[in-house]
């Protein structure tokens, strides 16, 4: 055989094989488009979605959630375990981890990450971690997280982005006085021990990572995690503007992708147009205060709400705003959160039913409200268009009032709205934060809409430290069973994340709780 | 008054009109429903992290004592740290705003280059069809909404022909400028038209001039008469409204970036005002008039060069 035909020979050997195996490609940069810009990359003092959905890849937990977003699996630690009273948990650290910089991860950095994600005075997430007491480690492997009484969510918290574990010597050693100013400095240039190091942000316009050396995962491969050398990510603002720029090749990947055009994508032989299953669920609030503005508020009543739930066509809505991809939301939460009951429309349409529920109610002549939108939202618009409508059938006439996000979120909180439209993501693998801002009184007064319902504070008082989990899971049941019945929504659909990707992109997920991970993530070479 | 006087007086009347600025746009973010606390945190934001934030930010002071602070740090050049992002207000104009520079230029650059030569055929061919061609074309240029223009030549110029990147601002200056075109293009579209009408209206007028027909008359060669006469002398009150339209520029600079992906001072500006960040929107603000009255003073300059007149 000669030299040449030899080499065609193994060349054809192994392409075969590659087609065959489908093996996981190593090497090149994936690019992204985002809508928006991160701001701030600490994990403790972040305030916003654009931050937390990028974090996981440069920061690391103890725990991970796994893909589903419903459960956790190991991370920076490999076992835990919960005592049997619930007062404590115990982990065991992985053997040779490190941050990106190369320096060994320690006991003590996780006893200072946990303790200022914990910190009150830091951020707006400590509450994720308020059972916790203490941590100590009472060997350089042993992690002990006391709790000053039983958190059933203890788990999934240590595996949300805020008690990512962080390099407490760089940290303390960046330049200012408290712990902002050192956040400041620090985030600047952040190391973690994630998938990724930062490399590069130019704000507005490019944020750069690439591969961290020291990650602790395999790949399939037996080599190690990832695959890619680096992500880039853009900033691309309009909508328009991101799918052309996946259209023309120039990004691998964009996310938030309108339902508007997400049939367009699937039809694109060269763009795969994923749907991941979400958290996010889209509804419409309303105040239940007795009185608004010193008269008498209709939507108090809850024949009214339960009227308006009846009289809102959710699948119309869903084909019209989210051309088909939602589905009906059959509880407060979505059906993707641990706990979840219900199934189909709490609410099915039935527009006598819902004309027969008005007579009974306080105004069977109808009244007119108001409805806050978020200016530009063509969803939220699309929602309170076909509920103005909708709800015409049963005497309410709606006016829709179109506002920036500052100001309905000033309205919301001095509790002077009418209605708003509201969509909702989880940010952590258990039922508990959904639950205390939606039926929770103490919290936030049920989404600010002044609901009460003793029997739901408590039950989800009770929730917060039950380790029984049949005994926990029918508390939820209940929970859901009230706030659904006569809560202050109108409950409307839960959608999928829509990103579309370039066909060679595999091993990518945003998982329901909105993180983008790129660990696995590569580029199959054509 | 001497030209020296003329540039004292100008850059006196400058400092009122700064310190007038600070005071509207001061008032102004206040003004807005919502605080930054609120802004940032969103929904999810409980009482007591509002409070808290506002507190740290001094936003629970009374509004004199806010701006007399505000005031101070303007005056020693620091305009404070971005609410959202925690960096100094300052480096976030010194990323951002030469990008918007760069792409007004070059929009006003590519107007002026469509304009003047179009404006010369269509007013020496008045009322003939390569005036109606040039004005009907421009007409529709001047009517057609900023992003719509944009999203086309972007599908076009861009997705299909591959000529342009779709968007982003690139690696390196000669990369800057590429990946600026279209947006520049997009931008330059309404001011060429305004341009190139008023100079037209503007050559008319002059070649009917007594002054033109005397030249002629003298025998000069018409070159001359068009350069030296008939330009200088049309060109005074277009570059006046040239100067005033950098501000629109600007202003469709915000909307052409967006669609662009463009990172400049627009977006910046406009992200900063649904997210309440007052620093930035009051630094951005501060910079833009200085950028702004700079502009006009440069133009009332030339202006003073074209025709002497100006400063008496």
């Amino acid at each position: 055989m000669t030299r040449l035909s030899l080499i065609a020979t193994t060349a054809a050997v192994l392409l075969s094989t590659t087609a065959l195996v489908q093996a996981q490609e190593r090497g090149g940069i994936m690019t992204y488009g985002r809508y928006a810009d991160s701001m701030f990359l600490d994990p403790v003092l972040n305030d916003a979605n654009v931050d937390i959905w990028i974090l996981s890849n440069m920061y690391d937990t103890l725990l991970l959630p796994t893909d589903d977003g419903q459960s956790v699996q190991a991370g920076l630690a490999t076992d835990w375990s919960v005592s049997d009273d619930g007062l404590m948990v115990t982990l065991t650290m992985r053997d040779g981890i490190m941050f990106s910089d190369g320096t060994p991860i320690t006991t003590d950095d996780v006893i200072w990450s946990l303790d200022r994600a914990r910190n009150p005075d830091n951020g707006i997430w400590n509450f994720l971690l308020a059972a916790v007491s203490e941590v100590t480690a009472p060997d350089d492997k042993t992690i002990e997280i006391k709790l000053a009484q039983p958190d059933p969510a203890i788990l999934p918290a240590l595996s949300v982005f805020n008690a990512a574990i962080m390099p407490k010597a760089a940290f303390e050693a960046m330049p200012g006085e408290t712990d902002l100013e050192k956040a400041t400095a620090f985030a600047e240039k952040p190391i973690g021990s994630g998938p990724f190091v930062f490399d590069s942000w130019e704000r507005g316009s490019t944020l750069k990572l690439v591969k961290n050396a020291h990650y602790w995962a395999d790949g399939e491969d037996g080599e190690k995690l990832p695959y890619l050398d680096g992500v880039t990510f853009e900033v691309i603002p309009d909508d328009a503007t991101r799918i052309l720029r996946v259209q023309s090749g120039e990004l691998d990947g964009a996310e938030l992708i309108p339902f508007a055009r997400v049939k367009e994508l699937q039809d694109d032989p060269n763009i795969n147009m994923e749907l991941f299953p979400s958290t996010r669920v889209a509804d419409i609030i309303i105040n239940v205060r007795p009185e608004l503005a010193g008269e008498a508020n209709p939507l108090s009543d809850v024949k009214v709400r339960q009227a308006m739930n009846y009289a809102a066509n959710k699948d119309a809505i869903i084909q019209v705003v989210t051309f088909g991809v939602g589905t009906p939301t059959s509880s407060f939460m979505s059906s993707t959160t641990p706990l979840h009951t219900g199934e189909g429309a709490v609410f099915p349409y039935d527009l006598e039913k819902a004309k027969q529920l008005m007579s009974e109610s306080g105004y069977p002549d109808g009244f007119s409200a108001s409805i806050l939108t978020l200016a530009g939202n063509q969803d939220e618009l699309g929602i309170a268009t076909a509920l103005q409508q909708m709800w015409s059938q049963i005497g309410i006439t709606l006016e829709i009032q179109q506002v920036d996000n500052a100001t309905r979120t000033d309205q919301y909180r001095a509790g002077t709205f009418d209605m708003r439209a509201g969509a909702w993501t989880n940010d952590i693998a258990d039922p508990n934060q959904i639950t205390s801002y939606f039926a929770y009184s103490p919290t936030i007064d049920a989404l600010h809409s002044g609901w009460k319902s003793e029997e739901v504070d408590s039950l989800f008082e009770a929730s917060q430290s039950e380790l029984d989990t049949t005994k926990r899971a029918e508390q939820y049941a209940r929970i859901q069973e009230i706030f659904n019945q006569d809560g202050p929504t109108v409950l409307l659909y839960e959608t999928p994340y829509p990103v579309a990707l370039q066909d060679n992109v595999k091993g990518f997920n945003q998982i329901p709780l909105g993180n983008n991970i790129f660990r696995e993530a590569y580029l199959e070479k054509e | 008054m001497s030209m020296t006087a003329f540039l004292g007086r100008r850059l006196l009347q400058l400092v009122p009109t700064l310190i007038f600025i600070l005071i509207v746009v001061f008032v102004l973010v206040r003004l807005l429903p919502g605080d930054p606390a609120s802004a940032v945190l969103g929904d999810r934001a409980l009482d007591a992290d509002v409070e808290r934030i506002n507190r740290e930010l001094g936003l629970d002071r009374s509004l004199p004592v806010q701006f007399v602070a505000f005031a101070k740090q303007v005056f020693t050049g620091n305009l404070g740290n971005s609410i959202a992002m925690k960096i100094p207000v300052t480096q976030l104009i010194r990323d951002r705003l030469p990008i918007t520079m760069l792409l007004t230029f070059m929009a006003a650059v590519i107007a002026i280059v469509f304009a003047v030569p179009l404006a010369f055929v269509a007013a020496l061919k008045r009322d003939r069809l390569p005036d109606s061609a040039i004005r009907g074309a421009f007409q529709v240029g001047l009517s057609m909404p900023v992003f719509y223009v944009g999203l086309i030549l972007l599908t076009v110029f861009g997705a299909k022909l591959r000529w342009f990147p779709v968007g982003g601002y690139g690696d390196g200056f000669l990369d800057h400028i590429y990946h600026l075109f279209l947006p520049a293009v997009t931008l330059a579209l309404s001011l060429s038209a305004i341009l190139m009408r008023n100079l037209r209206s503007a050559i008319i007028g002059v070649v009917d001039a007594e002054y033109v027909t005397f030249a002629r008359a003298k025998g000069l060669r018409s070159n001359l008469i068009l350069f030296r006469h008939i330009l200088r002398n049309a060109l005074i009150s277009t570059l006046a409204l040239f100067g005033l339209s950098i501000g629109t520029l600007l202003g469709g600079a915000v909307i052409t970036e967006t669609v662009f992906a463009v990172p400049g001072a627009g977006r910046l500006m406009v992200d900063s005002i649904y997210g309440r960040d007052y620093p930035v929107v009051q630094g951005l603000t501060i910079a833009l008039a200085v950028l702004v009255s700079v502009t006009f003073l440069l133009t009332d300059i030339l202006q003073a060069w074209l025709d002497p007149r100006v400063t008496k």
